[in-house]
């Protein structure tokens, strides 16, 4: 079990630290190779990234335990037994030919990309061109101005076991910058009835320290000079049934 | 098509919990109303499951199989989101079309009760992009609800009239037994109780979404001659299929090239079900199908929301923008309609076991073109006199993958 995940005892986060991992001399070839291997197959034709740069941001009592049966139930009458099923896994998403999008956001930009061909610009972004024309051309990388507008959006009042304490969050598909497509990101900054179609949004980026390279580094808010337009009665209705889901989360427990 | 069968849908302990069991009871059923059919006629089986999550089991098929004795019978299974059992059925249909296969069975399930509400959402939520929707907080009613908002507000439609519909539908549930809201809440729903219930994701509330479920169901596909011979008074005829695509992340499909080129620009947005439109027209061209509102008799279709069954009326051309909210308000698609929809209880009603819900609706659709709702229902009811062309719809993600049936009685 990685070390990180026996201390963590208490309730709370922890900060989210770079932790330098001290780079490792190549793994001996030797002792793994057939004795019958040339000296130059055992040389790595192919050179693989290494990651040195790890950050582990795992919240309290998030720990990998594989498979686990951790008990069963029986029915009153003896006739039934149900079994328990622990599984938690770790796993690696690797990004490949996205991640200057997701290495953007660690310092605070967003990137969509391009096609040269066609001039259609995405956010999220995609490393060939949808238009079958353009035959898979190759997009270019492009930084966005974090700026754009609401195509649609709901607020939640449930959502899945993570985001259970986040709610109630207004869930906005944003188009940033003029771009082909939208993107769903929470909106903050304003009480969830206010939010509007159409109204201006702007890209907000967490502090530096806090940023995972991933989604959740930014949210929108409304546009600079944006103000809530005058209560009406489906706002009313919003509002009504938006109160009751922050009374509910008080009561969550942890 | 020559039989269908469900389990009863529920959530919770029932007691028939294994899917070797489930299985068993659907083709004991079969069997009953098909006694000329034999599991030895069998030469392949389609498998319709989503999501290993739920039973934490690679392959879960491979235990029905083997149960039923069938070694040495080829099978696969299909996995396609919300789309598996309309996908499976697509498969066996093209398997049979072929000529290479001839009895095809289909069985489907989902066992989303062996995980919490919530974290059985965000299962059925990793059929997401988890890059960018999930990681925000996103699951399905929330997608749903922003696409159906902005949707309403252009349609005229309101959040009464989507609450008709999951009255409605939850309403012909009580008219059979094996549907989850007979088994579970178990009462009728008035417009006033989906207003009330609460907010899921505005404008969807609690009796607008429905329900996860764990339950099996078995439909047998095979070839005209055999239909003829097994089951030659009681056989319904696949006259038309389609299934199309649409983005996963719906926030993609606003300006997509393939879309435009089909349809225009600024079609499907974020709020139409291109996909389905799609679709469609490829079952109705199959099955020379001009005015789908007169030409189909009864309809079960994917109302995952109350507010996509109203989106899926608009993609299947039973209603346009200027008469979609009175199609709903003049009760049409209610069973004494003109077109009644879901008089099976819909997903709403029924209940959504991912993999057993296509294959459902197909049931239900069959039972009706068959006239055996009396006998399988708890009242004639649901029956729709007459009825002799169906359609089934199954439909995935955010209307990422969705498939389109014309059912006929011949
Ligand atoms: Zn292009």
């Amino acid at each position: 079990m990685p070390a990180a995940a026996k201390k963590v005892k208490s309730g709370s986060v922890k900060k989210t630290k770079v932790v330098p991992v001290k780079k490792t001399k190549a793994v001996p070839q030797k002792k793994t190779q057939p004795a019958s291997t040339t000296k130059a197959e055992a040389k790595m034709p192919i050179k693989k990234p290494n990651f040195s740069k790890v950050v582990d941001c795992r919240p309290a009592g998030v720990a990998e335990t594989g498979l686990v049966f951790t008990g069963y139930e029986v029915s009153d009458d003896g006739i039934l037994i149900n079994h328990k099923l622990h599984y938690d896994q770790l796993y690696t998403l690797r990004n490949g030919s996205n991640s200057k999008h997701f290495l953007g956001f660690l310092d605070g930009k967003i990137f969509g990309t391009r096609c040269p061909k066609c001039g259609d610009k995405f956010f999220p972004p995609r490393i060939t061109c949808w238009d079958l024309t353009c035959k898979m051309e190759q997009t270019e990388w492009v930084e966005l101005k974090p700026v754009g507008y609401v195509h649609t959006f709901t607020i939640a009042g449930w959502s899945g076991r993570s985001s259970l304490k986040r709610l109630p969050f207004v869930l906005a598909y944003g188009i940033i910058d003029g771009c082909k497509t939208a993107v769903a990101n929470f909106l903050l900054g304003l009480d969830p009835w206010d939010a509007e179609f159409g109204m201006p949004i702007k890209v907000v980026f967490k502090p530096k320290a806090e940023r995972l390279g991933a989604m959740v580094d930014w949210h929108f808010e409304p546009g600079d000079g944006w103000t809530p337009g005058p209560m009406t009665p489906e706002k009313e209705r919003m509002k009504k049934m938006t109160l009751p889901v922050y009374e509910w989360v008080k009561t969550m427990k942890e | 098509m020559i039989a269908g069968a469900t389990t009863p849908f529920d959530y919770g302990p029932t007691g028939f919990e294994s899917i070797e069991e489930q299985a068993v009871m659907c083709l004991k059923e079969i069997q009953q109303d098909v006694p000329d059919f034999s599991l030895r006629d069998v030469d392949l089986m389609v498998y319709s499951h989503f999501s290993v999550h739920f039973g934490h089991q690679l392959c879960p098929e491979w235990i029905v199989h083997d149960h039923l004795g069938l070694v040495g019978v080829p099978q696969f299974r299909v996995e396609n989101g919300g789309n598996t059992g309309g996908s499976a059925l697509y498969a066996a249909w093209l398997a049979v079309k072929s000529g290479h296969h001839h009895i095809v069975p289909i069985m489907g399930w989902e066992t989303m009760d062996s995980v919490s509400q919530s974290q059985g959402s965000e299962f059925i939520a990793l059929a997401s992009d988890i890059r960018y929707e999930l990681m925000v907080g996103g699951i399905y009613p929330i997608f749903y609800a922003a696409l159906a908002l902005k949707w309403m507000k252009e349609n005229n439609v309101t959040e009464e009239d989507c609450a008709r519909i999951a009255v409605k539908n939850r309403n012909n549930a009580m008219e059979n037994a094996k549907t989850q809201w007979y088994r579970n809440e178990h009462k009728y729903l008035t417009i006033d109780d989906v207003m009330n219930s609460r907010m899921i994701a505005y404008p969807i509330k609690k009796y607008d979404c429905c329900l996860m479920t764990r339950g099996m169901a078995a439909v047998i596909i095979c070839d005209e001659e055999h239909a003829k011979n097994i089951a030659p008074d009681n056989y319904v005829v696949i006259d038309g299929i389609g299934l199309s695509s649409c983005t996963i992340r719906a926030g993609d499909r606003i300006n997509i090239p393939g879309w435009t080129e089909r349809y225009g620009e600024g079609y499907p947005d974020i709020t139409e079900f291109a996909a389905c439109r799609n679709a469609a027209e490829y079952a109705y061209k199959h099955a020379h199908i001009d005015n789908p509102r007169k030409q189909i008799h009864v309809a079960e279709i994917h109302d995952a929301f109350s507010t996509s069954e109203a989106q899926i009326y608009k993609a299947l051309g039973f209603a346009t923008r200027d008469n979609v909210a009175q199609f709903i308000r003049d009760g049409c698609a209610e069973i004494g309609g003109e077109l009644p929809v879901n008089p099976g209880g819909g997903l709403l009603g029924y209940g959504h076991p991912v993999g057993a819900t296509g294959l459902m609706s197909l049931t239900e659709c069959f039972y009706q073109l068959t006239g055996m709702i009396g006998k399988k229902h708890l009242s004639k009811r649901g029956q729709i006199p007459n009825a002799e062309v169906g359609l089934i719809n199954s439909h995935a993600g955010t209307g990422t993958s969705i498939s389109n049936f014309i059912l006929r009685r011949p």
